[in-house]
């Protein structure tokens, strides 16, 4: 059985349809890129997966078991994590901090919460800044946080929304290596990337969306030569 | 152990004074700024760890100072029952309260506070047959210990004194427990809260249970101290400005901060009050204006509070040395 399972997803703001219909599987183990131009519905349907909006019709399973009509906490303590596109770390805390918050929710003692946050603070490559605080840390750095923060939830599947997203492109070799460890070291992770060349060289399989539906699914090199998937991106003048 | 010190030397003076000083004046300021310390700290568990900043504390404060002014004149039972039972009605309403307002975020959810003690000001005043409506209670004075008559400020200074240690160590749980670093993330960004797991609705609603069972605590105290509940004061905007100023002032989040911010706010104000209050009316409102202008400073220059700026000032100061 797959690991995570979206079936006929749809969800609606007034009068546009943000998501219509998205179903896919993702397998344990897998690592599955979501690409589609602006407005395609990516960020929604994270959104819809992690408990923060409810779909109009459709549901979302993890394991077999229904999470659609979970709030959010609930959604991760049952295995999914996320980051956000638009970065929120904890301002006021410090690196240490916001990673233990996550840690608290599998753990009751402070203590041991501490120890896992440190260890994934250097995991993530932040050991230097642990007892910084959020606020000054700069774009890349913060999506390292959010990753530790993420992973110190224990997920079974963990969601991360732009990896590279306006991070100079010195840093993007880093989290690209960050993001590949992780799924070598036994992670499932669904991600969204705007940048190609970046998700088809981390990605077994991608998830093409566009104006809220699946316009394609399959291995990276398959999806980006499809025709629907380049009349999306770059128009029709460009389909060969 | 290093953040319990300061506290405990606070503490431990305000427990001593009354075996040195014998200014009747000195004492009834110490039990006041205990009270409002115990009130602005209570305060500080829904405004300052929960981030759910409350302009209408005032409500729970009045619920209290009623319940224990109620059932001693009504049916001629304990003070401290009556405490028990104010703590207990407050932290209902707190749970009701809590859950409509859970959505509200921000200056949507200091109306709805404003608006819920203005409600309860409305029923005090008017409900005559049930709590003798705008005339006020008189607390009767019954001596002995149980029926809460005391002559003696020294023993309030210790009932006060207890109040604010229980007030006090609450706070310090939050500090250093998983409840309390949850409750800071909501404070932080409830939704990044709730993608970690945080179950954020409950903590946010349980602050406030908590919150305003204290703060009925101190409005049960503060009743059988001063002899006398007029509603008009204990539901005021102005009461529940106070002890959001004195938390504010002191350090939002800090557990000691509310009472230093206590201690100063009531020093100023009693100040104030003997400078200008033989004046006639016109300036006898004058604290106001010192509590707007404090909280413009403190916001824009202190954010803070006092004992953030103490301890940056602390560690500026050791830094040096310790290269």
């Amino acid at each position: 059985m797959s690991l995570l399972s979206v079936s006929g997803v749809s969800k609606r703001f007034g009068g546009i349809v943000a998501n219509r219909g998205i179903s896919f599987d993702v397998e344990p183990g897998e690592l599955v890129g979501i690409i589609g131009p602006n407005g395609a519905g990516k960020s929604t349907l994270f959104e819809v997966i992690t408990g923060f909006y409810r779909p109009d019709e459709g549901e979302v399973r993890l394991d077999g078991a229904r999470l659609t009509g979970l709030s959010p906490d609930v959604v991760c303590r049952r295995g999914i994590a996320r980051t956000f596109q638009k970065l929120r770390p904890f301002q006021g805390l410090t690196v240490l901090d916001n990673v233990m918050v996550g840690a608290l929710t599998r753990t009751t003692d402070v203590r041991h919460a501490r120890e896992r946050a440190r260890e994934l603070v250097g995991k993530v490559g932040l050991a230097e800044k642990a007892e910084a605080h959020a606020r000054t840390l700069s774009t890349g750095q913060r999506k390292r946080l959010e990753l530790a923060r993420g992973l110190a939830t224990e997920p079974r599947v963990l969601l991360l929304d732009e990896v590279t997203g306006g991070v100079d492109q010195r840093t993007i070799p880093e989290l690209v290596r960050l993001v590949r460890s992780l799924h070598a070291g036994g992670l499932t992770l669904l991600v969204i990337e705007h940048n190609m060349r970046v998700i088809t060289a981390v990605a077994q399989r991608i998830v093409a969306l566009h104006l809220g539906e699946v316009i394609a699914d399959g291995p990276p090199d398959q999806v980006t030569r499809d025709r629907r998937v380049v009349e999306a991106y770059l128009g029709l003048a460009y389909v060969p | 152990m290093k953040a319990v010190a300061p506290a405990t030397v606070v503490f431990l003076c305000a427990g001593l004074a009354p075996l040195v000083v014998r200014d009747a004046f000195l004492l009834d300021s110490l039990v006041l700024v205990l009270i409002w310390g115990s009130a602005a700290a209570a305060w500080n568990v829904a405004g300052g760890y929960a981030g759910q900043i409350s302009l209408g504390h005032s409500a729970f404060f009045g619920i209290g100072a009623y319940a224990a002014a109620l059932i001693v004149t009504r049916w001629e039972l304990s003070p401290w029952l009556g405490l028990a039972v104010g703590a207990l009605v407050a932290t209902a309403i707190g749970l009701v309260v809590g859950y409509l307002s859970n959505r509200l975020r921000g200056p949507y959810f200091v109306l709805a506070t404003i608006a819920f003690s203005q409600v309860l000001l409305i029923v005090g005043s008017r409900w005559r047959g049930f709590t003798a409506g705008s005339e006020g209670i008189p607390v009767p004075f019954r001596p002995g210990f149980w029926t809460l008559g005391i002559a003696d400020k020294r023993v309030w200074v210790w009932i006060a004194l207890a109040l604010a240690v229980l007030a006090y160590l609450v706070q310090r749980y939050l500090d250093r427990s998983r409840r309390g670093y949850q409750l800071v993330a909501v404070r932080e960004d409830e939704d990044a809260a709730l993608s970690l797991g945080v179950p954020a609705r409950w903590l946010k609603v349980a602050a406030i249970c908590v919150s305003a069972a204290l703060t009925a605590a101190c409005g049960a105290l503060w009743a059988q101290y001063i002899g006398f509940v007029d509603p008009f004061y204990v539901f005021s905007v102005d009461l529940s400005v106070k002890f959001a100023l004195a938390a504010i002032i002191g350090g939002l989040g800090t557990a000691l901060g509310p009472f230093l911010g206590a201690a100063l706010i009531t020093t100023v104000e009693t100040y104030l009050r003997a400078q200008f209050g033989g004046l006639g009316t016109g300036l006898i409102g004058i604290y106001l204006i010192v509590y707007g202008c404090a909280l413009i400073v403190m916001v824009r220059w202190v954010p803070h509070g006092l004992v953030g700026w103490i301890g940056e000032g602390l560690r500026r100061r050791a830094a040096p040395a310790a290269r």
